[in-house]
């Protein structure tokens, strides 16, 4: 009985202040909203392990991420084969590489798609515990040199290329020019280890290598029942030093500076190494709102109890029990998170909608989305919540609960006045105003840091016209177009490969609505990662002194389609074909930075690394600045060079095509030259350059927006936060200032007492603020280029807008207080 | 008993047709009708009544805490009805010192800080003579040895007596004291009123608001205040003798 009449009471006295009630449930509603949807986000894409169909978390082993090129890099099989037999720990172990696959249909009418392929032990079925739902997965006799070539496909493979034909098991199709028979399909979904579309046995020199390769694989793995993470990473730590050391001279490239090779990681973790200090980032911000929320609710409903006072005062001498009272604090907080977390559920849940939309809009090109990467909130995130609502009531309940009981209430009662502000409560109230302030700085600073650099980064000039051009990746049939290294046959090979490539481009470009036609290894906007270059006579003491360049491989007459200029020398021509010095083109940068005189041409320089250098190649051009790599990859570079293609010979190239009219028939044009050229060679990642360019900042830019979504919170709960607990703590001064002007302080005196504690507190806030933040940001610069301006604006225009807050949020309340009668503040109750 | 002590004629305080309303919703509240009153230099007053009756508001317009609706006030000559928020605020400072029920002391500062908290609004003292003020005013109380305590370190009497000092702290010309015992138990009400008694002695003017009829007969002369209005002036001697 008692009970419903303090919830009665509750629900009462949150009718009368409509306002206030809407909004605390909305601050909880944010702060639970956005941690829930952050959780989900994070435990599905990094955190939670990834189990397939086993209860074991899937481990990934491969070789140190390398920060300059921001990719994951694959270990040698011959190190692999020492893992598999020498790691005890180890339950199930199965080696892999990804990457694409050419398939054509027996009739081949319908032209050869590329897919993604996985190039897999034989044993990965068994160790995800998924088998085919048509045919059969491998068997190790698979991998023999041999035995027919076999793949199996993916559901959606056999749905939509093989229009879920059950006699597709069995047939034979071309996979990348090679007769292979299909001998299975497996369930929807599965697409280990990451995006696979088809899996492709290895050759079984890559399972029991007896000598050293080139290849990079990558391996994965379940640990024993007995064994954990962090003793089996210092036991491969172990194992790697031991490898390392045994590198042969021609091998050291494998290793890092610091010596570091082989890696374990969860295998999620493996995925997103690029990302991953940002998602971090994310989840520290979400948990700072949080925290910021529940100091706005917990300070919202002590100023409260303060207005309540007398009434508690009259409880407590009416013999009310503390038990009973700390409850009827708490039914408000109970109705106030509870109604939030309801809604908080709404939030997240379309937050993760979104979130979904754009990883789809993210891979909707090159299907790399890997299969885990659908987030939804499933119990777990449930259970979060409901232990995030119940920290809250603890939080924004209990703080006023505790000052309820801890008042004097004897006083209260006795004159009503409850003297100055006690010592404690001062504290408190200080305490409460430095933590919005050092809250709402990191909470600010990060979201506008991101968000300036994803800015500038979107409209950063990546010195090529992408207007009416299109970009696509040409790829031939290795076994078509292979060339026999180390042969008498190497230059005929490589140039037999790319004259695939000039057929196309003149076929391309003697179509009226084509103007020219652009092959480069990675086109402007794309591609990242650099590499040493040492100018002939001006040799640094250290490899890793040298300058460094992002290096491209360029067809000749590759500029004009996508507007870029020959300003000094001459492009390559058929001279540099048989020349007996390799000869190279630089970009304006390079030239301008190490031949001011404007000299470069003529000059040598030669690629360099630890151990191991280049042939000189002469410098014959100079080409206009184009940005590789997006804007805001700290990977990407303004210094590149670039390489003659019939030299060197791609199986794999970028396409840009400059068109008139529609992109539609631009598109049309192309499929149609590749048809007159050879129809087994394949073009995919088909879009406008603009797309292609976006592409890669979709999940930063919309990481970003999240930021944004951040920072506008953060701001309107920094900013109502520290208006009422400033509000609130001069309130309970007000006795004070009645004091204080009885005894003749003049109003400028009480503002100066009121707004020098605010810098104070201010000067206290900021200082451990912008610290935290510098240090957030800071962990993130490996990944990501954060601009001067964006310092700029995070690192002084937050301070100056929370300074004017604070201020304003100390002047408004002060004034007011300081305008009544001194003998009203001096009664005030 | 100091009804020996003869207050020089010269008006230090001149109230004249002062009416204080206060409206709340709708209702209109008299709180002070007409009220005409001279207190002069060196004079013990004590103001009594009946709650509500409009002391503690007199006592207020007295010490410049609030504005009448109408009326005049003369102190020490100069016409203060009028004067803006940051004169009264010096005139507080420099001429009227208040003792409150409740002691008001500012708990985040010492004792000598809170005496020192009127003096520090002053412009025309150095710190040493700011000093020094302090330590006269504490000795007189006999709290000089808690000078560095804080308020929540002493008795409800030790923190009257520093109230008491930081009210005399200043020199003013007339002290206010508002129910200066009513939270003190009757031995500390009898040292803050021997303190009062001493500093009436030394010449000091004291309007005091007392419930407590013993107090109030200690002053010279004692007013009663119902409805707003004076209803009685008269020396205590008188009032004594009325008794007897």
């Amino acid at each position: 009985m008692s009970i419903s009449l303090d919830i009665k009471y509750a629900a009462r006295l949150l009718h009368k202040k409509p306002v206030f009630t809407v909004l605390t449930v909305l601050i909880v509603a944010i702060g639970l909203g956005l941690t829930l949807y952050t959780y989900s986000l994070l435990s599905s894409l990094v955190f939670k392990p990834l189990v397939l169909n086993n209860d074991k978390p899937v481990i990934s082993i491969e070789g140190e991420f390398n920060e300059s090129h921001l990719y994951r890099i694959g270990v040698d099989p011959f190190d692999l084969l020492r893992v598999r037999n020498e790691m005890d720990d180890l339950q199930d172990f199965g080696i892999y590489i990804e990457g694409t696959a050419l398939i054509g249909k027996p009739d081949n009418n319908t032209g050869t798609r590329k897919f993604n392929a996985a190039f897999i032990e034989w044993n990965v079925f068994e160790f995800a515990g998924v088998q085919p739902i048509l045919g059969r997965g491998f068997t190790p006799e698979d991998h023999f040199e041999g035995a027919e070539p076999v793949m199996v496909l993916s559901h959606q493979v056999w749905q939509d290329y093989f229009l879920a034909k059950e006699d597709v098991v069995g047939s034979v199709i071309m996979a990348d020019a090679i007769a292979t028979r299909i001998i299975g399909v497996m369930p929807e979904g599965f697409a280990f280890p990451a995006t696979a579309q088809t899996w492709h046995p290895i050759e079984q020199n890559y399972l029991t290598p007896t000598v050293r390769t080139r290849e990079r694989f990558y391996a994965y793995a379940h640990l024993k029942d007995n064994a954990d993470f962090s003793t089996f990473e210092h036991k491969l730590s172990v194992l790697n030093k031991s490898i390392v050391e045994s590198l042969p001279e021609n091998m050291l490239w494998r290793r890092s500076v610091d010596g570091g090779y082989l890696v374990t990681l969860p295998f999620k973790k493996a995925s997103i190494p690029q990302f991953y200090s940002i998602f971090i980032t994310m989840f520290v911000v979400v948990f700072l709102i949080l925290l910021l929320a529940c100091i706005n609710v917990g300070n919202l409903l002590l100023a409260r109890v303060n207005e309540r006072f007398k009434e508690i005062a009259i409880r407590v001498a009416l013999g009310v029990p503390r038990k009973r009272l700390i409850l009827q604090m708490l039914w408000e907080s109970i109705f106030i998170c509870t109604v939030g977390g309801f809604i908080a559920i709404l939030l997240a849940g379309w937050g993760l909608e979104l979130s979904n939309s754009v990883f789809e809009q993210m891979y909707a090109v090159n299907q790399q989305k890997p299969f885990w990467w659908h987030v939804t909130l499933d119990s777990d995130a449930i259970l979060v919540l409901i232990i995030a609502v119940i920290m809250m009531i603890a939080i924004t309940g209990l703080i006023p609960a505790w000052r309820a009981l801890s008042g004097d209430f004897n006083a209260v009662l006795r004159d009503g006045t409850r003297g100055a502000q006690g010592k404690k409560a001062a504290n408190a109230s200080k305490a409460l105003v430095i933590s919005e302030i050092f809250l709402s700085c990191v909470v600010l600073v990060i979201a506008t840091i991101l968000l300036a650099s994803s800015y500038s980064a979107g409209r950063a000039d990546y010195g090529v016209e992408t207007q009416n051009r299109i970009t696509a990746t040409i790829e031939l049939p290795s076994e078509n177009y292979k060339i026999r290294y180390g042969t008498e046959h190497q230059d005929s090979d490589t140039l037999n490969r790319t004259a695939v490539y000039y057929k196309l481009k003149t076929e391309l470009e003697q179509m009226p609505n084509i103007e020219a036609v652009s092959f480069m290894s990675s086109l402007p906007g794309t591609g990242e990662g650099a590499s040493y270059f040492e100018i002939e006579g001006r040799a640094a003491l250290v490899y890793n002194e040298n300058p460094a360049s992002n290096s491209e491989v360029v067809a000749r007459d590759s500029w004009r389609a996508i507007g870029m200029k020959v300003i000094q020398g001459r492009d390559f021509d058929h001279r540099d074909i048989s020349a007996t010095e390799a000869t190279i083109i630089i970009n304006e940068s390079i030239a301008k930075e190490f031949f001011p005189d404007g000299d470069a041409v003529g000059h040598r320089v030669r690629r360099i690394g630890e151990n191991r250098q280049g042939d000189w190649l002469t410098i014959i051009g100079v080409v206009s600045d184009t940005f590789h790599g997006s804007a805001m990859k700290t990977s990407s570079e303004t210094y590149t060079s670039y390489y003659l293609l019939d030299t060197i010979g791609r199986s794999r190239i970028d396409i840009a095509i400059h068109y008139v009219g529609q992109q539609a028939l631009a598109q049309k044009s192309l499929q149609q030259a590749i048809n007159n050229v050879d129809d087994n060679v394949t073009s995919y990642h088909l879009q406008s350059y603009d797309d292609l360019i976006a592409q890669p900042m979709i999940l930063v830019s919309a990481i970003s927006k999240v930021f944004l979504l951040c920072g506008v919170i953060a701001v309107f709960l920094a900013a109502s936060g520290i208006y009422a607990v400033a509000a609130n703590g001069i309130t309970q001064r007000t006795q004070e200032i009645g004091v204080r002007r009885a005894l003749g302080a003049s109003d400028n005196n009480i503002m100066r007492l009121f707004l020098t504690q605010a810098v104070s507190q201010l000067l206290i806030g900021l200082s451990i603020g912008v610290a935290i933040s510098l240090w957030v940001v800071n962990s993130m610069t490996d990944t990501l280029v954060i601009n001067d301006a964006s310092y700029v604006i995070g690192l002084f225009g937050i301070p100056l807008l929370i300074i004017i807050m604070v201020l304003f949020a100390t002047y408004v309340p002060t004034r007011k207080v300081v305008l009544m009668e001194p003998s009203f503040a001096l009664h005030h109750d | 008993m100091n009804n020996n002590i003869v207050a020089d004629q010269q008006p230090l305080v001149e109230l004249g047709d002062i009416k204080k309303v206060f409206f709340t919703d709708d209702v209109e509240t008299h709180a002070l009708n007409n009220i005409n009153l001279t207190i002069n230099k060196g004079e013990y007053l004590s103001i009594t009544g009946p709650s509500g009756c409009g002391k503690s508001t007199l006592l207020s317009l007295l010490g410049l805490l609030d504005t009448a609706n109408s009326g005049s006030y003369q102190l020490a000559g100069h016409d203060v009805s009028s004067l803006n928020r940051d004169d009264r605020s010096k005139i507080r400072n420099k001429e009227i010192g208040f003792i409150f029920q409740s002691f008001n002391l500012i708990s985040d500062l010492s004792v000598a800080e809170n005496v020192e908290l009127p003096l520090t609004y002053r412009t025309d003292l150095t710190a040493q003579q700011r000093g020094a003020m302090v330590g006269d005013s504490l000795e007189k109380v006999d709290m000089l040895h808690r000078a560095n305590h804080f308020p929540s370190q002493l008795s409800g009497g030790q923190q009257q007596r520093v109230a008491v000092a930081r009210a005399i702290s200043g020199k003013p010309s007339i002290i206010l004291a508002d129910e200066p015992t009513g939270n003190l138990d009757s031995k500390n009400a009898q040292i803050v009123m021997a303190l009062l008694d001493e500093l009436h002695r030394e010449g000091a003017t004291i309007c005091m608001v007392t419930h407590d009829p013993r107090s109030a007969a200690r002053a010279q002369r004692m007013i009663e205040v119902f409805d707003g209005k004076i209803v009685a002036d008269q020396s205590t001697e008188i009032t004594a003798a009325i008794a007897v």
